[in-house]
């Protein structure tokens, strides 16, 4: 047996060139990362060095507290609407695209499927060909320069959001919805304290998605906020980088502290995406 | 405890009909078995009359009143599903719960009905604790409490024991008979295991692609089944189906022996005849002859499945243990005993008489 599981010579060597090019593939994706990160521990200087450094010597505090406290860069404020943008609409996405998921996994009424197909329909529509009727619709109500235009959509779900969350409603066991109609539970209630309670990994997911995809989101904040006060850190960003494209320390400092948050998000929750469906089985 | 009345209940699927017109009066406080195999619309029906199917046609009585319409809840039933169907968030005690909380009992009520199910199933220790923390038979017992505590007027129970291993299934057989005594409640249960069907039924209803093809007592169903499906459903190992006639010297055997019994102008019949029924026998004096192709030991009985000479199998069930070899030539006699005759159109022509 022992000699079956050693491996022969060519078997090592084709594993080490996988390794090899995992680990070459890997590098190219965490590189920009792992620049942003040196430069902001840098100061300008330092960051256009030749030779390149490749660890920050000395490691540059200052930078933290020279980005928040700088006046034409509010990042504290913007950081709080990032995480209001973000968080509300992960909260809506659950609650609107559970609700419409549980209609279309749970519930069996004529013409179901082919309203799923619209809704999935939705997904292959570019935002960009429906944002100018939009925006002009939510500039005649006078809130354009407002979160509402930005969270209000998801109050109707998301279509794959729907989509990924219908497959796993549609693993919660049918015995178990009847067994709640034959207590008397209504459809309603049903959704909200049989199926939620046993789909929290599923949501938990989805509600982190709808975190990172928010957190990222640019157009749309920038088409429809015009106040720098109101700004997410998404077009913050982005704006004190096209005004002080010099000062590129700080400007690092802020993409970092932009990005750490998401990052450390999935640090923690990485088990969730492992565990998958598994928890929602009966027996 | 209410009776149930279904009359002329037909349900569709698309253009496909699942069940045909179905009419069935179930008295109250019996235990009526539905048993069919699978895909014969015994769910469907038991589905139907708790609510949860729609009904295309007919009509569904509980306790006198017309509940065609009503949803579940409204309807005075409970139902056991054969996974049970416990809230896997919810203990034990809220399980039970639910359902009284949803019919707005006052909060003393509810425990005072829990506490008072919880004595009578003996699960009172297994009410704070979840469903992933008991075993199957726990489980089993609990889904059973859910359905008591409603005071239902009917229990529904959808092959409920299938999840179980074979000693809990006897014990909670034993169990739901228990209960049905101490309840006098009506009772409708779906199974497709024979011996669940009739140790525990007042009354068998025997279903087969939609339709009512035997209502009876487990004896009666067992002894005198209606048609060849019955006949061939119900009893295991299955009753032996011989081509034969009616001829001048009573039923003939296609292969030739005469058998005595009935008599008439050479009908084409046949002839039912349960594998208890034929013994093994001298060759001058036997019916049938054939090779053993399947020898089963029981221990206490022997199962013999013969290949007869002109193709068709045969099914001998002896007592003891009788030493045959594989492929052994096995010559055997028919006790026309309870033997069951059915004409050409399969129905049942009439019970034998004792020769």
């Amino acid at each position: 047996m022992s000699k079956q599981r050693k491996a022969t010579p060519r078997a090592r060597l084709a594993m080490l060139t996988y390794h090899a090019l995992m680990l070459a593939i890997s590098a190219i994706f965490l590189l920009p990362f792992y620049w942003m990160t040196i430069s902001a521990f840098k100061t300008n200087a330092e960051i256009f060095s030749d030779p390149v450094t490749w660890l920050p010597d000395p490691i540059r505090w200052e930078n933290v507290t020279s980005l928040l406290t700088r006046d034409d860069f509010p990042f504290v404020q913007q950081f709080l609407n990032s995480v209001f943008y973000a968080g509300t609409v992960a909260l809506l996405v659950c609650l609107s695209c559970s609700l419409a998921a549980y209609s279309f996994g749970c519930l069996r009424w004529r013409g179901r499927n082919l309203v799923f197909g619209l809704t999935i329909c939705a997904l292959l529509m570019p935002t960009i060909v429906t944002f100018l009727p939009v925006y002009l619709a939510w500039s005649k109500i006078g809130l354009t320069g407002s979160y509402w235009p930005l969270i209000t959509p998801f109050l109707f779900g998301d279509a794959f959001f729907i989509f990924m969350l219908r497959q796993f409603f549609m693993g919660v066991p049918r015995e178990l919805l009847d067994a709640a109609r034959l207590d008397g539970a209504s459809e309603f209630r049903i959704w909200w304290q049989i199926v939620m309670p046993q789909l929290r990994t599923p949501l938990i997911i989805v509600g982190l998605f709808a975190t990172v995809y928010t957190w990222n989101e640019f157009f749309m904040p920038l088409i429809y906020l015009q106040d720098r006060e109101a700004f997410p850190l998404s077009v913050g960003l982005f704006t004190f980088q096209s005004q002080r494209a010099v000062e590129w320390s700080v400007s690092m400092m802020g993409a970092f502290l932009t990005a750490l948050p998401m990052i450390v998000l999935f640090l923690f929750t990485q088990r969730l995406f492992q565990r998958g469906l598994s928890s929602t089985g009966l027996k | 405890m209410g009776a149930v009345q279904l009359s002329g209940l037909r349900k569709f699927y698309g253009a496909l009909e699942v069940i045909k017109g179905v009419d069935l009066a179930v008295n109250a406080g019996e235990l009526v078995v539905f048993v069919g195999p699978s895909g014969c619309g015994k769910s469907t029906l038991l589905r139907m009359i708790a609510g949860l199917e729609d009904v295309d046609y007919g009509r569904i009585d509980i306790a006198g009143k017309d509940v065609t319409e009503a949803p579940p809840a409204q309807r005075g039933v409970a139902m056991v599903f054969q996974n049970y169907a416990l809230y896997p968030h919810m203990t034990a005690y809220d399980n039970l719960a639910y359902g009284l909380r949803r019919a707005g009992l006052a909060r003393d009520a509810v425990d005072q009905r829990v506490k008072e199910t919880a004595a009578l199933l003996q699960i009172t220790e297994l009410l704070p604790r979840k469903p992933k923390a008991m075993s199957g038979g726990q489980r089993q017992r609990v889904a059973i409490g859910r359905a008591i505590v409603r005071k239902p007027e009917v229990f529904l129970f959808d092959e409920p024991l299938s999840n179980l291993d074979a000693a809990l299934r006897v014990e909670m057989r034993s169990q739901i008979a228990r209960l049905h005594q101490e309840l006098a409640a009506t009772m409708i249960f779906v199974t497709h295991d024979q011996v669940e069907a009739m140790t525990l039924a007042d009354r068998i209803v025997v279903l087969n692609a939609g339709r009512v093809e035997q209502i009876g007592t487990p004896r009666e169903v067992y002894h005198r089944p209606a048609n060849l499906f019955v006949a061939g459903f119900i009893g295991s190992p299955a009753m032996n189906l011989l081509p034969a006639s009616l001829g001048a010297g009573g039923v003939t055997l296609a292969s030739g022996p005469v058998l005595g019994g009935p008599t008439g102008t050479g009908a084409a019949v046949t002839l039912g005849v349960r594998p208890d029924r034929l013994s093994l026998a001298p060759p001058e004096a036997a019916h049938l002859s054939g090779a053993a192709k399947l020898i089963e030991h029981l221990g206490d009985e022997t199962i013999l499945h013969l290949h007869l000479d002109d193709g068709a199998a045969l099914t001998l069930k002896l007592a003891g243990d009788v030493a045959v070899t594989l492929g052994a030539r096995v010559h055997a006699r028919i006790d026309m005993t309870g033997a069951c005759l059915f004409g050409a159109d399969g129905r049942a022509l009439r019970p034998l008489p004792a020769p």
